[in-house]
């Protein structure tokens, strides 16, 4: 078949609009993202980015009066459809916040908790799941040792590293970060993008960041907003080196926003 | 504090790798240029001219790279002075392909065997040799970051320059005993300046290495003799 | 030019003038409380021994314990507590976490505002009307309870929802983000932060109705009955009511003096245990469940 030979998109907004009572946050917004790509949206403030990202897991559901038009694909199934349960999508789809905000766990209980809200037992299991994941996240030789101890006891860097484990322990396929390295130093900065880098492999990564050389150094394509518009998607390295919008050009040179 | 293996790291590394293959090609296309010019091998000459665009689209690429890195990574301190140096080494480099292509195309332009005697007094082959070793080392101090390596180039170019000085004095006189092999000795001469030239390049290349490994700008600056 | 040196020293002045007052403010407040403890303290002080902690009251109120009093009281708060913690909390959750934004928030938040506003007394007579009358539960720990219970019910909810309120948004979202429902990131996520908090604020408002006295008025309190109640349909004897009872209309007021304010000692003394142990239990899980 035909087809077969087209990569299909991991995930896909079509004309999405996306209202905030009367406030049109997103007009119109198509792009598509392959698997195993690290996505970068840019923009100023307000622009639309974040609530775009939270489309892929309906977040914004939980903001009242939000309305949305379009269609969001991940997998090819439109995860607005009434069909789609949305904690299932959201145990697809894992999102990592600003702020690092572990729960008041151990560290360990920290990763387990979304195997455990999704009905995993098996004690064994979990203990494997928690090691891998926070190996993924490269914080499995910093707290190997203290799995009991609480997670407000670990540094900013850590504590977003944990939050990545505890996304990354449920499996998702999608991971969406929201400025995951805004609140920390430059070198937990340094680790986190590493970290970007290392899981792009196993994973499609949507990150939303205000810093222009993070969005250079993690992703593959960038997309920059304005106004709740997407003015220009394309490879990351012509969007730094020849982007064909003015507007794009004057952002990412700090000319304006 | 421990320092991670980074990605910038990694594109760095590739940059390298393509760097050093480009510097291959531009010494093989030089060592080509000498068989080509002893042999009197025209097609071996004609295989320089052709390989010459592959040297013209490492450069093209090198050039790209070393644009994304800025554009992407924005390096600092040693790595901002390497992309930089990288940049500058690949246009010398492109410009020694130039001059192999150049060479080979005198080559191509005449059609009997160059007079042994010829090339003997205008000590071509030597030039040839030394502007060759100068280049292998030039590749290897900058693989290693051996400053002390680079700094060796200096005194070989002036070498090369002596060559240069006494070639029109040398041709000169074998026109006057060979009056019939006028146009080949002046393409000999021209080749003599070119592989002059290959020294300067290879010359600035070891300054480049000594910028980015030492941050010690020694350009436009007489060596210590 | 002006003198910057002139300045400096006008603003420093009118700092510390400004400082000072307030930490007078301050100070007398502690002078106040300082004032009314020692004077229950030291009046009430020569009253208080361990027969009067276990005994019964003897001759007309003039001798012996208040035991029945302390074991009324205890009954009272527990049997409020009882009755308004699983109803406030739950009203409580389910305002801040279940309703959106809106009109019936709006109404739930009125509602538990004015419930609070109302006067004890008021409560003391409708729970003589409904609970002592018409539900025939005759003047007992039942009807008493009930009446203290709706007392503190909005005092409930409201620690409740203040609670929940301090409990950043962030950590409820990271719950969501995992595929967890509402449901359990309540009962995983919110509630455990949340509790050091609730517990302190309950335990607080069971010491405020340990000391009510209008509501068991006319509900539970009994003037003077010398044994210990056998059910929840039992009359008791309470604190405050007994030192009201023998501070204006008992047999010998002039005699029963002391054990008045020995009395007011012991109420007094387990309002404060009540608000240490709130402060050792938020501590405690404050350390469990650390918050940031």
């Amino acid at each position: 078949m035909v087809k077969d030979y087209v990569k299909k998109p991991k995930v896909m907004a079509k004309d999405v609009n996306l209202y905030y009572g009367d406030f049109h946050a997103l007009k119109g917004i198509t792009l598509s993202m392959e698997e195993n790509t690290v996505v970068a949206l840019i923009g100023p403030s307000g622009c639309g980015k974040s609530t775009f990202l939270r489309c892929f897991n309906r977040m914004n559901d939980l903001i009242p009066s939000t309305r949305i038009t379009g269609y969001v694909m991940v997998d090819g199934k439109d995860i607005n459809d009434r069909s789609m349960n949305v904690d299932e999508l959201r145990k697809n789809i894992g999102m990592v916040f600003q702020k690092p905000n572990p729960f008041p766990k151990s560290i360990f209980e920290n990763v387990a908790y979304g195997l455990r809200v999704n009905g995993v037992k098996e004690a064994k299991f979990i203990e494997e799941r928690v090691e891998r994941s926070l190996k993924q996240s490269a914080l499995w030789e910093e707290v190997k040792d203290k799995l009991k101890k609480s997670a407000f006891e670990l540094s900013g860097g850590q504590q977003q590293r944990l939050c990545i484990a505890r996304a990354l322990a449920i499996e998702p396929s999608v991971l969406l970060m929201d400025e995951p390295a805004s609140a920390l130093d430059p070198i937990s900065t340094a680790k986190i993008e590493e970290l970007i880098y290392e899981l792009k492999n196993q994973y499609t990564i949507i990150i939303v960041t205000h810093n222009m050389q993070q969005a250079g150094r993690v992703s593959d394509k960038t997309a920059f907003f304005y106004m709740g518009e997407l003015i220009e998607c394309d490879d990351t390295k012509t969007m730094f080196t020849n982007p064909k919008h003015t507007r794009t050009q004057n952002y990412i040179t700090g000319r304006f926003g | 504090m421990t320092t991670t293996h980074s990605h910038l790291d990694e594109e760095l590394q590739l940059l390298k790798t393509d760097t050093l293959n480009m510097w291959k090609l531009v010494r093989q296309q030089v060592e080509k240029g000498k068989e080509a010019l002893i042999q009197h091998d025209k097609d071996l000459a004609r295989q320089v001219v052709a390989v010459e665009r592959r040297v013209n689209a490492y450069e093209l690429k090198i050039d790209r790279d070393c644009e994304n890195i800025f554009a992407l990574f924005t390096p600092v301190a040693i790595d901002l002075r390497f992309v930089l140096a990288a940049l500058k080494i690949n246009s010398n480099l492109e410009r020694i392909g130039d001059i192999a292509e150049g060479i080979a195309r005198f080559v191509i332009d005449i059609d009997k065997q160059f007079d042994p005697e010829l090339l003997k007094v205008a000590r071509i082959v030597e030039m040839f040799d030394m502007s060759n070793a100068m280049l292998l080392d030039a590749a290897q101090a900058y693989e290693q970051e051996d400053t002390r390596l680079a700094r060796t180039l200096f005194k070989k170019d002036e070498k090369l320059d002596e060559v240069n000085n006494e070639a029109s004095y040398v041709i000169t006189d074998y026109i006057k005993s060979h009056p019939d092999n006028i146009r080949e000795s002046l393409h000999i001469l021209s080749m003599i300046r070119k592989l002059e030239r290959v020294g300067d390049q290879t010359k600035n290349i070891a300054e480049e290495i000594i910028f980015y490994i030492e941050a010690k700008v020694l350009k436009h600056k007489e060596p210590n003799k | 030019m002006m003198d910057s040196g002139k300045i400096h020293r006008r603003k420093q002045a009118s700092q510390n003038f400004v400082f000072t007052l307030f930490t007078l403010m301050s100070a007398s407040i502690v002078l106040v409380l300082f004032v009314i403890l020692g004077f229950i303290v030291i009046r009430g002080l020569p009253a208080i021994s361990w027969d009067f902690l276990t005994k019964m009251p003897e001759d007309g109120m003039t001798k012996g314990g208040i035991y029945p009093a302390i074991i009324g009281t205890f009954c009272l708060m527990l049997g409020s507590m009882i009755f308004a913690f699983p109803i406030g909390i739950m009203s409580g959750i389910y305002v801040h976490e279940y309703t959106k934004d809106g009109i019936l928030k709006r109404f739930m938040k009125a509602m538990t505002n004015n419930l609070a506003g109302i006067p004890s007394i008021v409560f003391g007579l409708f729970g003589m009307s409904l609970f002592v009358n018409d539900l025939h539960f005759g003047d007992s720990i039942l009807a008493g309870s009930l009446t203290l219970g709706l007392l503190v019910l909005p005092v409930v909810i409201r620690t409740t929802e203040e609670s929940l309120k301090a409990i950043d948004n962030s950590f409820r979202v990271g719950s969501y983000a995992l595929g967890a429902t509402k449901l359990q990131t309540i009962r995983k996520v919110v509630l455990p932060m949340s509790l050091p908090n609730i517990i302190t604020g309950l335990i607080l408002s069971i010491g405020r109705i340990s000391g009510e006295t209008a509501p068991i008025l006319f509900t539970v309190a009994a003037y003077f009955l010398p044994k210990l109640p056998h059910s929840i349909f039992d009359q008791v004897m309470a604190l405050p009511y007994h030192l009201y009872v023998i501070s204006t209309s008992g047999t010998n007021i002039v005699e029963s003096r002391k054990m008045a304010y020995g009395t007011a000692l012991v109420l007094v003394l387990i309002v404060l245990i009540l608000n240490l142990l709130a402060n050792v239990l938020r501590r405690y899980f404050g350390k469990k469940v650390k918050m940031n």
